[in-house]
């Protein structure tokens, strides 16, 4: 039986702890829109003028980066790497077995709150400006807009099953520096956060293709820029949907592995 | 009705060996040898339905351990649990609506939120009624004062304040059964005192079973009716508080300045337990020697030149415990 209500309510409190740190909102703001800016010059820059690169035209690409930082904003507002290692270190978690509720479940309904807590009185805002004032490429439907946040939501998910089965690899490893820093390779650079899939070598985006990574940003991105259109979507969505499921098992595995660790080895 | 039911648990868990040097930092790379180290060596006991038991150990002897196997978060090596009749480790979500945890050193309310809202979640979270939750909220104000600090932030709440917030929060379901680990830890002495009162006034009013772990031997003292004392993984010490205030209420400690320093005093029916130049301490037990006999005893050989006679508390045994072992505690003053 889910209990959905129970759930709901971490999503409520989530939202509302959010509110208490209003500098820590506007402060991830700033940093998000000093990447913005970032990415946004180097892209001029790499393009030098011409309208097209690779078969897309500068603005797809502007648009692109655009929407990979809304994106960032969106995945960065939930329960970080750090946090998850920390809460493991101090036994937090374990102790949350004592609890009749599913861990993994409270954690992600949590981030679902201080997410729309961050979109709402943040990124929205800001993007809703920046769109406005920015020659970008907006989807002409409003089909396009509802699949690209199916999309951008399936790839939140696939994003936090992976960051939490990351996390909580702490609970069997002394020292995470190695699996932190694979964690924001794969999140950065094969995710296509910054280099839109098309711009790899060939070897590297077949790599890229073959991993979950890709649903987080390059397939939601690219269905907001036309980039995949038509039934190549539905494929994407499709793609997407394995992965979540794939890296939703993952994240029981690794959950299941812990928890039995914690309750066999006391943690 | 016994409400709980420990048999010939135990628990050892494995821990890595770290071999020392440059070479066995290289061999624990590839291969970790890895040591028993048994936590609960083998303890039995059973708790019945409203009672308050002191579950008293030094650093280590395997309190945690057995509180955690209790509360479903451990599974044991061997042997029997069985919490309000169920088996904690295999039912640990059922397990959890029928116990209340109070961990001292740490909180289970949200650090960033009013107080108010970690009790809300709770609420869901055991699925607490509303007029339920109204009726307890109403009590445990009344009783703990929550009103003056509930719509505070928990990082901005006292010790005090936390506390008293914690053990409320872990009332909130009606739990039959209270773990409390530490709870007066780091309170002032009025604090202190007010957590005592409520915890013996949901014992009595309740009929809440309490096991109570805790290094304040005033805790015990003032709360416990029952200790079960454990060290190295094993009961030493089962029964009634009375029992043991009778027994070490017939020791007494015998403090004697001698004029002169002596090497070594010698008293038949006391034993010489502490020495500090020429200052002697003597335990004896009051029915079988008086202090006269033995001042007189030692007057025959040394000059006294002060003296005491002191009772001892439990305080004095349980810290002997705690120091030397109950193993290596000489048979008179074993329980």
């Amino acid at each position: 039986m889910f209990r959905f209500r129970l759930y709901w309510t971490f999503t409520k409190k989530a939202f509302l702890r959010s509110a208490v740190y209003r500098f820590d909102v506007w402060s991830r703001l700033g940093s998000n829109l000093i990447f913005l800016l970032m990415w946004g010059s180097i892209w001029t820059a790499l393009y030098a003028g011409r309208e097209e690169a690779g078969g897309v035209s500068f603005e797809a690409m502007l648009t692109y980066i655009v929407v990979s930082q809304f994106l960032t904003g969106v995945n960065g507002a939930g329960t970080p790497l750090w946090d998850i290692q920390e809460k493991v270190r101090t036994g937090d978690i374990s102790l949350e077995l004592m609890r009749p509720f599913d861990v993994p479940l409270r954690y992600l309904f949590a981030d679902f709150g201080s997410v729309a807590f961050y979109i709402l009185t943040a990124l929205l805002p800001l993007y809703t400006v920046l769109f406005i004032f920015m020659d970008l490429t907006l989807p002409d439907s409003w089909q396009t807009w509802v699949l690209f946040i199916i999309s951008a939501f399936i790839g939140f998910l696939i994003r936090y099953c992976i960051e939490m089965s990351f996390g909580l690899l702490s609970f069997f490893l002394v020292e995470t520096g190695g699996i932190v820093d694979i964690f924001y390779f794969a999140m950065s650079l094969l995710s296509g956060s910054v280099i839109p899939l098309w711009f790899f070598p060939g070897w590297l985006e077949k790599m890229a293709l073959y991993l979950p990574f890709q649903g987080i940003y390059y397939i939601p991105n690219a269905i907001f820029i036309g980039e995949i259109s038509g039934s190549a979507i539905l494929l994407s969505l499709g793609i997407q949907l394995f992965w979540v499921g794939v890296c939703y098992l993952l994240l029981r595995l690794v959950w299941n592995r812990a928890s039995h660790k914690v309750v066999v080895q006391g943690g | 009705m016994m409400i709980i039911e420990v048999e010939h648990l135990m628990k050892d868990f494995m821990v890595a060996k770290r071999e020392t040097g440059l070479l066995g930092a290289m061999k624990s790379l590839v291969k970790r040898e890895h040591i028993k180290k048994e936590a609960v060596k083998d303890i039995s006991f059973s708790i019945e339905e409203g009672e308050m038991v002191g579950y008293i150990g030094p650093n280590g002897a395997g309190k945690s351990t057995t509180i955690k196997m209790l509360t479903g978060i451990l599974v044991p090596s061997s042997g029997k649990v069985k919490v309000n009749g169920i088996v904690p480790y295999e039912n640990r979500q059922k397990n959890a609506k029928n116990i209340g945890v109070v961990f001292g050193q740490r909180t289970q309310l949200w650090w960033d939120l009013p107080t108010i809202e970690s009790f809300e979640l709770l609420k869901e979270i055991y699925q607490v009624s509303n007029k339920r939750y109204k009726e307890n909220m109403d009590t445990f104000t009344e009783i703990l004062g929550l009103d003056e600090f509930l719509n505070t932030p928990v990082r901005q709440l006292s010790l005090g304040q936390r506390m008293r917030a914690d053990i409320a929060a872990s009332l909130l379901h009606d739990p039959p059964i209270l773990f409390l680990d530490e709870p007066t830890i780091g309170l002032d002495v009025v604090a202190k005192e007010k957590m005592r009162t409520f915890i013996k006034e949901i014992n009595n009013e309740r009929k809440i079973t309490v096991i109570l772990t805790t290094h304040d031997m005033e805790d015990i003292e003032k709360l416990c009716e029952r200790m079960i004392l454990i060290d190295h993984g094993q009961k030493v010490y089962d029964g009634e508080m009375a029992v043991v205030k009778e027994k070490f209420g017939k020791n007494r400690i015998l403090i004697v300045d001698l004029e002169e320093s002596s090497h070594r005093l010698k008293v038949t029916g006391g034993e010489v337990f502490k020495e500090e130049s020429s200052r002697f301490w003597i335990r004896f037990n009051r029915d079988a020697v008086s202090a006269s006999e033995l001042i007189a005893q030692i007057t025959k050989t040394h000059n006294i030149k002060d003296l005491t006679v002191e009772e001892p508390e439990i305080e004095s045994i349980i810290s002997r415990i705690y120091q030397e072992g109950y193993q290596n505690l000489p048979e008179t003053v074993k329980v």
